[in-house]
């Protein structure tokens, strides 16, 4: 069976509504049955199993895990009340102690919806009880949250460092700059449309009240440095951190804050293991489609293709940028790695690109098309807790979607901005 | 059959949690686990394919769905049901399929765990995909569709 028809098989598919696991699937055992019959199908639950037993994705459900215990555990709203103390005084504050929240959120739990949906549920209703309009409120914490993505860990990240073969540290070091970058932009940007539509201060600056809150979340100050210092160090793997992480959140909010609420921490924990399932059937569906795809050199044909166009990394690299900002508009960030990624590794391989650095090009592109519709998991649950249209909440959205697209051209053309650290500690 | 799967998928995460933990401390003090890797790797798979029939159940795998909502009537309705019908086909050859693998396990066990055949290992893939069928059956005609990762 050609490309084009496996393609145009699963484009089909993809458009009524066939779960993107169950499409790729369908669209390998019928390859699989055109090409040999009933011969090969017998290798379906067994190429399932081996893509669903990647060791290195076993770090995804644990920080998903961490995230939930922190939410169940009071950790994040301690971050919220210190984030709060920290920079509520300027006009608009609340929404810069969003986006400052989400940057601490990000480093323990790796997952956009995740951020969203902890710290929007509480920091949505409070902005619109101080005045902020819901499509505004939503556009902020739907956006902050995609820095869940770009700060260490991440999960788009351990999916790309497997499916391009990458090292996970180096892409979550590849990250920090980036991720930091973003967030202090989305704050300037915060404030400027906060003084324009006249939003307010929340309180008066008072040093006391910013010691009172750091004492208060202190604790949970020591997770991403018990969590990332470990990785980073190499004291311990990502998927052992990842484990680290939940078994730091659980004893800081279960010991120290003695606020474990089991209920909470029930519900998010099966969430948690439902998003595992999702995206691991994804990849275990992927991995049946791949071993076909692989055999028939599909990945070096598109590289070779491509490169006839041009040779020039640069170009490559603005080409791939239109790729995967058209695909992310129309598919989950997991799905498109997993479908994507290891089709145009051979090309960004002959360009001379770094895989990390394009791991970063591609994580923030991804978490761009979190932020657009159609298919914008993260937009869709910021507007369901704001209870605001998803297209008013797209054009308030506008101003902060502008502020990622531009950290993702820093991100693209200027190497350093992610691979800076990489160098200064591991090369 | 949601409270079952719900279960076991908490079960799954817990476990999975517990052990990296238990073998990263382990680890550490010079006691390293030779059974933690493969071990490990299975509870993920096992998550992957029970976890999948509960998210099918809450209709909460990632697809497209904006076509069909846009469909009215007859149409949304038969792409519909040609959609169940293909998301249960796939996983009754899967189901099929993974019974003819567990029997030709016959008597292999695993390589790090000698006392646990491959058979229980291989098992939830069946098992996964008949849940899923009956998830898919069970899941009401035209739900809101779930949260996504």
């Amino acid at each position: 069976m050609t490309l084009a028809a496996i393609v145009l098989g699963l484009v089909a598919l993809i458009l009524i509504d066939v779960p993107i696991a169950v499409a790729l699937g369908l669209a390998a055992a019928g390859a699989m049955a055109a090409e040999t019959g009933l011969r090969d199908l017998p290798n379906i639950p067994l190429a399932l199993h081996e893509g669903a037993t990647k060791f290195s994705l076993i770090a995804i459900p644990l920080f998903i895990l961490a995230g939930a215990v922190m939410n169940a555990t009071g950790i994040s709203r301690r971050l919220i009340a210190f984030t709060a103390a920290l920079v509520g005084f300027v006009r608009g504050g609340l929404s810069m102690a969003t986006i400052g929240a989400s940057l601490f959120f990000a480093e323990i739990s790796g997952s956009a919806v995740a951020d969203v949906a902890a710290l929007g549920s509480i920091l949505i209703p409070a902005m619109k009880r101080s005045g902020y309009s819901a499509d505004f409120a939503a556009a902020v914490t739907s956006s902050a949250s995609t820095l869940a993505v770009i700060i260490p860990p991440s999960i788009p990240m351990i999916l790309y460092a497997v499916m391009a073969g990458a090292s996970v540290v180096e892409l979550f070091v590849a990250g920090i700059v980036p991720g930091v970058l973003g967030g202090a932009l989305l704050m300037f940007a915060a404030h400027r449309i906060a003084v324009k539509r006249g939003y307010p201060a929340e309180q008066a600056f008072r040093w006391r009240r910013v010691a009172e809150t750091f004492r208060e979340a202190a604790w949970a100050f020591l997770l991403p440095v018990i969590v990332l210092g470990g990785i980073f160090s190499g004291w311990v793997t990502a998927t052992e951190g990842a484990g680290l992480a939940v078994a730091a959140a659980a004893a800081i909010g279960g010991l120290v804050y003695r606020e474990l609420n089991l209920a909470s921490l029930r519900r998010a924990a099966l969430e948690g293991g439902m998003q595992t399932a999702v995206v691991m059937m994804l990849v275990a569906a992927s991995a049946l489609l791949g071993e076909h795809l692989t055999a028939m050199r599909t990945p070096q044909a598109v590289a070779a293709a491509l490169l006839e166009i041009t040779e020039n990394r640069w170009a490559i690299l603005a080409l791939l940028n239109v790729f995967f900002l058209v695909v992310g508009l129309f598919l989950h960030s997991s799905a498109a790695i997993i479908l994507v990624v290891p089709i145009v590794m051979p090309l960004v391989e002959a360009a001379g690109i770094d895989p990390v650095h394009f791991g970063l090009v591609v994580t923030l592109n991804l978490g761009i098309g979190q932020q657009t519709p159609p298919v914008a998991s993260v937009l869709v649950t910021a507007c369901s807790i704001a209870k605001a249209d998803i297209w008013d909440v797209s054009r308030a959205n506008a101003a902060f979607v502008g502020v990622l697209a531009l950290v993702l051209l820093l991100t693209t053309y200027f190497p350093a901005v992610p691979l800076s650290l990489v160098e200064l500690f591991y090369r | 059959m949601r409270r079952f799967l719900e279960g076991v998928v908490l079960l799954l995460a817990a476990a999975l949690a517990v052990l990296v933990v238990v073998a990263a401390v382990l680890r550490k003090i010079g006691y390293s686990l030779v059974w933690y890797d493969e071990t490990a790797a299975v509870l993920l798979a096992w998550l992957t394919f029970y976890g999948a029939a509960l998210a099918a159940l809450h209709q909460a795998h990632i697809g497209f769905p904006k076509l069909v909502e846009r469909c009215g009537g007859r149409p949304r309705r038969a792409l519909f049901l040609l959609r169940k019908s293909l998301v249960i086909g796939f996983f009754a050859l899967t189901a099929w399929m993974g019974m003819k693998t567990l029997a030709a396990l016959g008597g292999t066990f695993l390589v790090s765990l000698p006392w646990l055949p491959a058979r229980v290992v291989y098992s939830a893939i069946p098992a996964g995909a008949v849940l899923f069928i009956a998830a898919e059956l069970l899941a009401p005609l035209r739900p809101e569709r779930g949260e996504r990762p």
